[in-house]
């Protein structure tokens, strides 16, 4: 059994206990390993082991928890989707993905005597203070993402290396100029969120 | 995950549920072990309940904002959505689920918002 980390076009050979296997101009990075327990260790130890990839090549981050039988499954998965998987590569080249989420400071609205037109108006006054925010990041991003989620916004960003730190000083002025909402920018992440088919 | 920050609030309460959203990563699937089968498509069917009821209500908003609804339709409206996120609620914990429960990856459904 083999787990998947990464898939690149770079021809630097992994530190051990990484490998690589390669098919037509395509490498698939992985490890041996046996199928564990899915804990919170076991999947850091994952986002690590890609994050120090990431750092020396261009690459697709591979999701936690891809095992196949052996290397030859491997390349044979690989050869399978070369093309889309090498269009997915240049993609988010030079780029990281950055998390954004923005939670609004009010109290909990939720009064039983609220009329449908207040109802509506404060959702959309949560979706304005979204897109206020929303708006400004994304034309420093390649692409974007937004995820459902209890929050005002839940966003992911493909940021090229180099606008990095740009986009975060832009997260700090925003938060500066807004007190009222409260923004929590993470990474720079492998670009999870963009390693699938381009939309 | 702190030299993951990059900016952030001076308070991070607000995101608080974060600190065990790894966790949540973790379990964020459709459990099919035969004794909580139930709660597991609950989950399911309630993420999607829930994504609808998050287009819907854009699309509300999208038709308040071009003016064309009259004050009692807008009224009507906004109850309807007060009483549906009211149900999905009382259903949510019925189910013991929490509002991160109902954040499954749907794919490229998910993406519909």
């Amino acid at each position: 059994m083999i787990e998947l980390y990464a898939i690149t076009d770079d021809p630097t050979p992994p530190d051990p206990p990484l490998r690589a296997v390669r098919s037509d101009g395509m490498a698939v990075l992985y490890a041996p390993a046996e199928r564990r327990a899915v804990t919170a260790e076991a999947l850091w130890h994952h986002e690590h082991v890609v994050e120090e990839l990431m750092a020396g090549r261009e690459l697709l981050p591979v999701r936690y928890g891809t095992f196949v039988a052996d290397p030859s499954a491997a390349a044979e998965a690989l050869a399978g989707r070369r093309d889309e998987l090498a269009a997915s590569l240049d993609r988010v080249r030079g780029a990281v993905e950055l998390a954004v989420r923005a939670e609004i400071r009010e109290p909990e609205e939720a009064d039983s005597t609220e009329s449908g037109r207040d109802y509506m108006s404060a959702k959309a006054g949560r979706m304005a203070k979204a897109d206020l925010v929303h708006d400004r990041l994304s034309p420093l991003a390649r692409e974007h993402v937004l995820r459902p989620g209890p929050e005002l916004l839940r966003a992911a960003y493909l940021v090229d290396r180099a606008a990095v730190e740009h986009f975060v000083s832009l997260v700090r002025r925003l938060q500066e100029s807004h007190p009222e909402l409260d923004l929590l920018c993470t990474g720079p992440w492998p670009p999870y969120s963009f390693a699938g088919e381009a939309q | 995950m702190r030299d993951k920050i990059l900016a952030a609030p001076s308070e991070l309460d607000p995101f608080s549920p974060d600190r065990t959203r790894l966790d949540n990563a973790l379990t964020r699937r459709v459990n099919a072990d035969p004794d909580s089968v139930e709660r597991g498509l609950a989950q399911l069917v309630l993420t999607i309940v829930e994504l609808l009821r998050q287009i819907m209500e854009r699309q509300a908003l999208r038709r308040i904002d071009g003016g064309t609804l009259s004050e009692d339709q807008v009224e009507r409206l906004g109850r309807t959505f007060m009483e549906l996120d009211k149900r999905l609620e009382e259903l949510r914990e019925e189910f013991g689920l929490t509002e991160e429960d109902l954040n499954l990856d749907l794919g490229p459904l998910g993406r519909l918002l």
